[in-house]
């Protein structure tokens, strides 16, 4: 639904075709042009051909009938079959390459987008739905590839057609061809008009859709309150409402669309009863044959074709051309967090890292770190607790250099790290996250990801230091297991472990946890501690966490709140001070507790996000 | 109370989907009649002109003499003759598009509006059992697949037949041997076309297959834009993106290669039989057997009925699709509604709220249970404005049993009573009337605060009594810092409510409701403490003159009930009140209260420690 809802946003402007635009685009066949230009020759060859045969056709009734030539008629029979293998063959050659064509300019553009997207910084992504990149992706490139190969084949096709009709009209009898064009423009304006009428309906007719999808949507999501309050006939009732305006905005748009083709046939069907009644006339003072006037009406058939589409043609293309847009927009979006020119490799962030009076917000005027400042010895471990949108994420996102400070500096082994290489900071740093995130594939798949080349062994060493291996290994593939589409085939804590040990096998210097094990059972979290202590000795760490086992651990407790650091110390030194740090672990102490007697009700699980940090 | 609905999905089930599908049609058969009926008039116009170009033809060819040799006016009216079967054409075209647009459309709309009601009126356990996504997957797509095969499959091959036959029926005319030559090749063709596209069906399901892992690998990266920076797998990412890309391209250009196939084929074939029907079209005007004007009305009509052959395949495999979805939606129309309104005993007015419980048991009867009950053997008795509680870990049975009182789920053996008479003789929907439940995460709609605290009240409420619900819930003055108040819209286009918020608006909600009997479910559990304060606040203004349920897991929630009841695996294991569980030595409630005191005392202790500076690590 949401993603249909974008959609229509996007489609509400139409563009105009401005010649940069256009300069893209057609950049984007050239790597193909032979391929563009054997389709643009086949159909241009199949459309002559159609106007050839219908003048053969007219020659087998004069040539042939009108005089008995039997020679004659088996000679242009002859001309006819063999036209008719030679626009088989340009038929196949321009559906195959307009076809193969598409789908290349498709591969080309996602990749491009793809790519592109690789290197983009989370503000940009943190701004920018995953369904609209979606839809950029896979949509809309799509739609420019349909406008270069599609579009332009019917452009082409339409031209050669109508020329072609034109010159052997003209050819036949000048003064007929005259009443043919001037109905023309007539026809073009119709269909134009039409289009308009129709695409405002079908446009109602997607909004309705994409509400009637929500209602239905909020309705079956909410099913237990809807019947708990007995609300039945009213949902019925309001629902009815958006199901009639659907009702009234399609069947609009279907009977206009049946009312067009009469209107451009009776059209033309003026000027095929003036061709008939003036024709004949000529005919009678022999200007005119028989197989001439039955080749007018055919060549006006003809012409009907491109025009009755010009409309929907025209539409389409205003439609991809908006696509394009969309799609330059995105590939020349520059990163924020990019490599300065002459940044070096860190080598190693096992150093001292300071935080040096740092500002931060993700939007203007709504801070979220003022004036930051902290300083960490290198092997020192970090535990930042403090009520949700404190500022505990953005500290471990600006440590990361996912984003940069907006004033001031982060500096590790006393420089800069703006003058590091982005590659070697991500390499040198372990992060899990608590919403972990898992690839379609198996376990073993999910957890080499923290280090490409990593043998079996060290994979389910890994495993075992975060507490996973035991229940791999009660699956009934083990580490072959499947993980479903984004881990869904797992639990919340079970996917929380393997991203933990994706992290342990990255070997990181620097290892940031936040609320990586939210999720995960007391007993197995227990048995992380030893490995978690392991791990952490001779490496820098910072924990965003609520669980008391691994506040109480930490060399540093910082109690961050409003965008600074409220209180400071070690566990046993802010208990003292009867402040806040005092008050969160009092009611965290409480909690765990009622968990672990089992006295609490302890199907919290579903919930994705327990903060009981939060309150304060 | 006013059932709107005229069509019901249930009276068109057939295993035969094709009958099922007729069955949907009911109203709609005339229009749709109509709608064949006109484009067989328009399609006999069409024919007609090239009977007229016939005749214009002979009377060029002198084959046929003009009305009085005057030829101006014979073309004149010949003229006239093919715009006046032009518009009839039209016409009758246009009012065939029309009504079955109005056959798709309505059937379309009423298919919507029975799903809707059909599934908010399913039961409790069908909702348990079927996702989301694939229940709104089958009101979407499946519908409009099945508008689609009025709107176009449908009436696109009675099209292509009805133009076939009348176009053959009119070359018989003509010449019958001519007429059989033109369509020697017709079975062909069809065979060959039916061929192509199963085929193109399953190299396309192949090609959209790849889509969806394309789809999946692209989502994947994007929300775990993190992960991939994180340990700095861009180029990995990239490579399997290509991958993935590249065998689309692949899956693509091999389903091409069918479309590139047939339509050349097809040219041949059609082309081929269409040369050799003019060659001896010529050939027997030639010597006479025919006219020149039979010739020229020979050609226009065998192109009009040999080109859409090829297409009937194509409408053919698709119409395939309409009768899937039309199974599958069947499916939802088969299943049980709740009958809300049955019941022996219809009360006037409110209940008053005495309740017996008698050797009640209840076992689930959907597909996950395996048949042991989650409540069995429950007896007790609780007064008209009393406070039970149940308190007990998750599991055993607190909510299944509160569940019974509202009908959601029907007890399955035992007696349960209220105000003397069998539950299950209550309407369901009277009973939810009386019924009002403040859930641990309520659910909240997406419309304003407002809509959403009078929602389901059922009359009109003024601004007086909402503020007073939200006054009493402890919500107002929240309510009023929100940017348009209490026009606020809640979720994604307005306000994200805490959790403590979306419970008072779900207690200002049953607040209006005024029930009778009153269930509150873990209502304090997952807020803060200083949320809590205000809640409880709201929860006794609520509980005030109603028979109440409490389910709790803390001592404090359940202290003051009029009756706690201990529950463990689907049992009541004790009951009373605080006093009385309290002095029962071996008691769970007992256990209970000693683990929550003895956290008290540890948390003390840990404090103490940290005071003489022991540090714990």
């Amino acid at each position: 639904m949401p993603e249909d809802n974008i959609e229509l946003e996007e489609e509400e402007y139409s563009s105009q075709l401005t010649l940069p635009v256009l300069k893209r685009i057609i950049a984007l066949v050239i790597p193909h042009k032979y391929w563009a230009l054997g389709f643009f020759v086949a159909i241009a060859i199949v459309s002559v051909l159609d106007g050839v045969l219908t003048y053969i056709n007219k020659n087998i009734i004069d040539q042939g009938i009108a005089v008995g030539d039997v020679d004659r008629l088996m000679e242009l029979a002859a001309i006819f079959g063999g036209f008719i293998v030679v626009q088989s063959i340009m038929v196949f050659i321009f559906v195959y390459l307009a076809g193969v064509l598409g789908e290349r300019i498709q591969f080309d553009l996602r990749k491009q987008m793809f790519d592109h997207l690789q290197s983009l910084s989370l503000a940009y992504y943190s701004q920018t739905s995953v369904g609209r990149l979606m839809s950029r992706v896979t949509s809309d490139s799509g739609r420019v590839a349909d406008l270069m190969t599609w579009g332009l084949l019917d452009v082409t096709w339409a031209i050669t057609n109508i020329t072609t009709s034109v010159i052997f009209m003209t050819i036949i009898n000048w003064r007929l061809a005259l009443i043919v064009f001037a109905i023309i423009p007539v026809l073009v304006i119709v269909g134009i008009k039409f289009r308009q009428r129709i695409l405002v309906e079908f446009r109602a007719s997607r909004r309705a859709n994409s509400k009637i999808t929500g209602a239905y949507n909020e309705n079956i999501s909410g099913v237990r309150v809807v019947k708990a309050l007995g609300r039945e006939d009213e949902n019925l009732s309001e629902f009815q409402l958006l199901t009639g305006d659907m009702y009234r905005a399609s069947y609009k748009a279907a009977w206009l669309s049946a009312l067009f083709l009469p209107i451009v046939q009776i059209i033309a069907a003026v000027a095929l009863g003036s061709i008939v009644w003036y024709g004949g006339i000529q005919s009678q003072a022999g200007l005119l044959t028989i197989g001439g006037i039955h080749a007018f009406v055919s060549y006006l058939t003809f012409m009907l074709w491109p025009i009755q589409d010009i409309a929907r043609v025209y539409a389409e293309m205003q439609h991809s051309i908006a696509s394009a847009e969309r799609i330059f927009k995105l590939v020349d979006t520059q990163p924020d967090v990019h490599n300065l020119p002459g940044a070096i490799d860190a080598e190693t962030l096992l150093g001292e890292i300071e935080f040096d009076h740092v500002d931060f917000y993700y939007e203007e005027r709504k801070p979220v770190l003022t004036d930051f400042s902290l300083k960490v010895k290198p092997g020192e471990m970090i535990a930042l607790v403090g009520p949700t949108g404190g500022g505990k994420s953005t500290i471990v996102n600006l440590l990361c250099r996912f984003y940069e400070p907006k004033n001031g500096r982060v500096l590790i082994n006393g420089r800069d790290y703006t003058e590091y290489t982005l590659e070697s900071i991500h390499e040198r740093v372990g992060i899990v996250l608590q919403t972990p995130h898992l690839f379609s594939g198996t376990i073993r798949e999910n957890i080499r990801y923290g280090r490409l080349g990593a043998t079996d062994e060290s994979i389910e060493e890994a495993a075992n230091m975060a507490g996973a291996h035991d229940f791999i290994t009660s699956l009934a593939k083990g580490y072959e297991e499947n993980v479903g589409e984004g881990g869904n085939l797992l639990s919340t804590g079970q996917k929380q472990l393997i991203s933990l040990a994706r992290a342990v096998l990255s070997k990181p210097e620097l290892f940031i946890m936040d609320e990586a094990t939210s999720s995960v059972d007391t007993l197995t979290e227990a048995l992380i501690q030893q490995g978690m202590k392991n791990l952490m000795s001779g490496r820098t760490s910072f924990i965003v966490a609520h669980r008391l086992s691994t506040i109480r651990r930490a060399d540093r407790i910082l109690v961050i709140e409003d965008g600074k650091i409220a209180e400071t110390g070690t566990h046993a030194e802010l208990l003292r001070q009867r402040g806040h740090y005092y008050r969160l672990y009092t009611q965290q102490f409480r909690q765990e507790l009622e968990q672990q007697y089992g006295v609490a009700d302890g199907g919290k699980e579903k919930k994705d996000a327990p903060e009981p940090m939060a309150a304060d | 109370m006013n059932e709107t609905l005229t069509f019901d999905f249930r009276q068109a089930i057939s295993k035969n989907r094709l009958k099922g599908l007729w069955r949907m049609m009911v109203d709609y058969r005339w229009p749709y009649v109509g709608a064949t009926i006109s484009l067989a008039i328009s399609a006999l116009s069409k024919t007609l002109t090239y009977f007229l170009l016939r005749y214009f033809a002979d009377v060029l060819t002198g084959d046929s003499a003009a009305i009085n040799n005057n030829y101006p006016r014979t073309f004149a009216l010949v003229a006239l003759g093919f715009v006046g079967l032009s518009v009839f054409q039209g016409a009758f075209s246009f009012i065939s598009g029309r009504l079955a647009a109005f056959t798709a459309e309505g059937i379309a709309r009423r298919l919507r509006d029975f799903l809707f009601d059909h599934i908010q009126r399913l039961s409790f356990s069908y909702h348990g059992s079927t996702p989301i996504g694939d229940l709104i997957e089958r009101v979407t797509s499946d519908v409009d697949a099945v508008r689609r095969f009025f709107n176009e499959q449908a009436i696109g091959v009675g099209r292509i037949v009805l133009i076939f036959f009348i176009n053959f029926a009119a070359l018989l005319s003509l010449n019958a041997r001519l007429a059989w030559i033109s369509v020697v090749t017709i079975p062909l063709m069809l065979y060959i076309s039916i061929w192509f596209f199963k085929r193109v069906t399953k190299r396309y399901e192949k090609y959209q297959e790849q889509a969806t892992v394309l789809s999946t690998t692209l989502q994947e990266n994007l929300t775990g834009v993190r992960v991939v920076k994180a340990f700095a797998r861009q180029k990995h990412e990239k490579d399997k993106f290509e991958g993935d890309n590249w065998e689309k391209f692949l899956r693509g250009r091999h389903l091409l290669m069918m479309h590139s196939l047939f339509w050349p084929i097809s040219d041949l074939v059609l082309g081929g039989q269409m040369l050799f029907g003019f060659v001896y079209a010529a050939m027997m005007a030639i010597n006479g057997e025919i006219t020149v004007g039979t010739y020229v009305a020979y050609v226009g009509l065998v192109v009009w009925l040999i080109w859409p052959i090829r297409n009937l395949g194509r409408l053919i495999v698709q119409t395939s699709t309409g009768l899937v979805s039309y199974g599958r939606l069947m499916e939802i129309a088969k299943q049980d509604r709740e009958p809300l309104t049955e019941g022996k005993f219809h009360p006037n007015g409110s209940v008053r709220g005495e309740i017996v419980f008698d050797d009640v048991s209840f076992v689930y009867d959907d597909e996950k249970s395996d048949g042991t009950p989650v409540i069995k053997n429950i007896s007790f008795r609780c007064e008209p404005g009393q406070a039970i509680a149940l308190l007990g870990s998750t599991g055993s049975g607190k909510t299944s049993l509160v569940n019974l009182l509202p009908r959601f789920y029907d007890y399955t053996s035992g007696s349960l009573r209220l105000d003397g008479v069998e539950l299950r003789d209550y309407p369901r929907k009277y009973m939810r009337a009386q019924t009002g439940i403040v859930e641990q995460e309520p659910f909240l709609f997406s419309r304003s605060i407002r809509e959403n605290i009078t929602y389901g009240v059922g009359r009109k409420v003024n601004q007086e009594e909402i503020e007073e619900a939200a006054r009493a819930a402890a919500v107002h003055e929240v309510i009023l810092t929100f940017p348009d108040g209490y026009d606020t819209l809640v979720g994604e286009k307005g306000v994200t409510l805490s959790g403590g918020q979306k419970q008072r608006v779900a207690i200002a909600r049953t607040l209006l409701k005024n029930p009778h009997i009153l269930i509150l479910d873990d209502s304090t559990s997952s807020v803060d403490t200083e949320t809590e304060a205000e809640i409880r606040t709201a929860l006794n203004n609520l509980m005030e003159n109603r028979t109440t349920f409490i389910i709790a897991h803390r001592i404090q929630s359940v202290m003051v009930a009029d009756l706690i009841l201990v529950m463990d695996q689907g049992e009541i294991v004790q009951a009373g009140v605080h006093e009385e569980l309290l002095a029962e030595k071996d008691g769970m409630y007992r256990e209970i209260y000693e683990i929550q005191t003895r956290i008290d005392e540890e948390l003390e202790k840990e404090i103490q420690k940290s005071d003489v500076g022991v540090n714990h690590a």
